[in-house]
């Protein structure tokens, strides 16, 4: 483990890779403050770039655009009170209020350093906590692999966000649908290709996920009506920043509730389909209950009720990365993003990685920790001015979102084709997202279904066509009773969440 | 009533209806007709699942709300769809730097955009800048002029 941590190291910190952390903390940054352009859409647009770089150092960007996204989310929540992200939501609460009273600087610092403290303890755990998962590796047999798909499958239960299961489950079954066009993987035979030459080899994973998120949004931004008012309401927030100093007392209240929302951040990350939004929102509702007399302070500024939702989502994407690195499960839409990439370089994510690729694994890992610090000293003193990316017109940002979705799929294939298929499948995302249907179940079944089939019927050939293997193998069985319980858990947990936002909505009622 | 949820599901509905009638298309050679699993298997089982899903979201949705587009600018987004479209018939055809930089400035145009100057600088160094970081930087090879340019080129 010593040798694979110092490997990784070595390849965190070359030149090119430290250089990338950097890179993509700021662009993620950009990216996410952008009201609407939330980690998914930051992380689509960045994947043709990635397509010519080695594995770890694409990997390594993709991380730092993800944390950058997150912390740009923060910052347009506390700003503007628009989150760019689910995860950022409850960051608004008390981020809004300070900076309306005038301490936007402070609010930013503070959800710099819960984020930075967040991400610390986190990687921490991730470095304690994926050898151990990988070490049960080497017995992973093909029967296995399709008990984990399935587990990542039911793992959407929880991506539905305001509790509808039966939606989250439609829309991955429909993204499984959309896995099968193409050519079957297993015995060459081409199924719904309608006899068109470009659909043979089936459907990008990257033209999907860049239609159904970047362009989708950017085509939301167009037809979505915007008064004047908001836009008033956007100049004037960046503009006053106030003072970004804390005092001593103001840090001595932080620590504790950093420690207790980065433990909790980490553990609801680490369950598949959970992440940061319901982490985020849990956080907070515990943070409130163990205020005491301080919890009635929720809501309208609370120092502690900005930590603990900035902590938690930031732990829980760390903590999101130990199911993907290690299960190959996503556990997050985002995450769900990356797997595609990493399946894209050959990789295979699932236990075998750390065994395999050791240097991808640890250099990741050791990334974010590098991306988390580079946040810290970077970000913080750039806020002020990244803030200008918010009075940019949308007439001038739009088009350019536009054309680095399409151009970003076409210089991968050189397929005019795919153009259009992407305005077809941006379209129906609108459709979808009006409808309110979540889309990342249906990008995760996209990823999954294709590896879940071909392990099933892999498993089905070694056992001669029977599916006795589903009780003979106590492994396959476990995973998929465990598969079973995700199912319920998530629910269970969102309605938690919703419970703790229910109270947090009477208690502010009850004071006004 | 009709409410989002409902339309959502009788759409899916009718997807999975055509899917599943799509699948006797898939060829099967006799021998894997016996197999347990054959490449019309999975695609069977999610046409199924979709149905009933789509029947339970149908019957069962207590969520009575209808989705809110009032003030939606819809005929801009029908013009950046079909500018989107325009621009993959384009981008071969009349090369990377003429087409993209059209496509930016009519999205801009559409969106709202009538200073000529701004039309211009807003665009035109992006993608002069884009093409050089692809052709120059990355190695990747993008035509840059029309065609009948380069034929006359030679």
């Amino acid at each position: 483990m010593l040798e694979g941590i110092l490997m990784g190291l070595t390849t965190a910190v070359s030149p090119i890779n430290l250089a990338m952390v950097v890179a993509g903390c700021m662009v993620g940054t950009f990216i996410g403050m952008l009201p609407g352009l939330g980690p998914i859409s930051a992380i689509a647009l960045m994947i043709p770039i990635t397509y010519g770089l080695e594995p770890s150092t694409g990997l390594i960007l993709m991380a730092g655009v993800y944390y950058g996204a997150i912390f740009g989310g923060s910052t347009s929540s506390i700003l503007i009170n628009a989150p760019g992200v689910a995860g950022t939501v409850a960051t608004a609460f008390d981020g809004y209020p300070m900076a309306k009273k005038g301490q936007a600087g402070k609010a930013l610092a503070i959800a710099a350093y819960s984020s930075f403290s967040g991400g610390t303890i986190a990687t921490l755990l991730l470095l304690v906590a994926a050898p151990s998962l990988a070490a049960v590796s080497l017995s992973f047999h093909s029967t296995d692999y399709f008990a984990l798909m399935v587990l990542g499958l039911t793992a959407v239960a929880a991506f539905a966000g305001k509790g509808n299961v039966v939606k989250a489950i439609l829309m991955t079954v429909l993204g499984l649908m959309i896995s099968t066009i193409g050519t079957d993987q297993t015995q060459g035979i081409q199924r719904f290709t309608m006899g068109i030459t470009d659909l043979i080899d089936g459907i990008s994973f990257l033209l999907l996920a860049m239609a159904a998120f970047a362009l989708s949004e950017a085509l939301l931004v167009v037809l979505r009506p915007k008064s004047d008012k908001a836009r008033a309401k956007e100049l004037e927030a960046q503009s006053n920043l106030g003072s970004m100093k804390l005092s001593k007392a103001e840090i001595k209240e932080m620590i504790p509730v950093i420690g207790r929302s980065s433990l909790l951040g980490f553990f609801v990350g680490v369950l598949p389909g959970a992440g940061a939004t319901i982490a985020s929102f849990l956080a907070y509702g515990m943070e409130q209950r163990i205020a005491g007399e301080k919890g009635k302070e929720f809501g309208t500024g609370s120092i502690r009720g900005l930590t603990a939702p900035e902590t938690a989502n930031n732990a829980a994407c760390s903590g999101s990365f130990v199911p993907l690195l290690t299960l190959g499960i996503p556990g997050s839409g985002t995450t769900a993003i990356m797997l595609g990439a990493l399946i894209s370089y050959g990789i295979q994510p699932g236990p075998r990685l750390y065994l395999d690729n050791p240097t991808v694994f640890w250099s990741v890992i050791i990334s974010m920790y590098i991306g988390n610090v580079v946040l810290l000293i970077l970000n913080l003193p750039l806020i002020p001015y990244i803030a200008k990316i918010l009075s940019i017109p949308s007439n001038i940002l739009t088009p350019l979102i536009l054309f680095f979705s399409l151009i970003g799929v076409y210089f991968v294939s050189f397929n005019t084709f795919d153009i259009h298929l992407m305005v077809i499948f941006a379209v129906a995302a609108v459709g979808l997202r009006l409808l309110d249907f979540p889309l990342a179940p249906m990008l995760l079944g996209f990823i999954l279904g294709g590896m879940m089939e071909e392990n099933l019927r892999r498993a089905l050939l070694i056992n001669d066509d029977s599916w006795s293997f589903i009780i003979e193998r106590p492994l396959t069985l476990s995973i998929l009773l465990i598969a079973a319980a995700t199912l319920v858990l998530p629910a269970i947990l969102s309605k938690a969440s919703v419970w703790f936002l229910n109270r947090v909505e009477k208690n502010k009622a009850n004071e006004s | 009533m009709l409410s989002s949820d409902r339309i959502g599901a009788l759409v899916l509905l009718a997807f999975s209806i055509g899917y599943g009638a799509m699948i006797y298309q898939i060829p099967l050679l006799p021998f894997q007709r016996t197999a347990a699993f054959t490449a019309q298997t999975l695609p069977q089982a999610l046409s199924v699942m979709g149905i009933v899903l789509s029947l339970v979201l149908l019957f069962t949705s207590r969520n009575r709300d209808m989705p809110d587009v009032a003030g939606y600018h819809w005929l801009k987004g029908g013009l950046i769809c079909g500018l989107m479209v325009a621009y993959g018939f384009l981008v071969r055809p009349a090369g990377f730097i003429l087409s993209t930089g059209l496509f930016l400035i009519f999205c801009e145009l559409v969106l709202g955009e009538r200073r000529w100057k701004i039309l211009i600088f807003s665009t035109m160094p992006v993608v002069l800048f884009f093409w050089y970081l692809m052709n120059e930087v990355l190695g990747v090879y993008v035509a840059p002029l029309p065609e009948f340019l380069v034929d006359m080129r030679g």
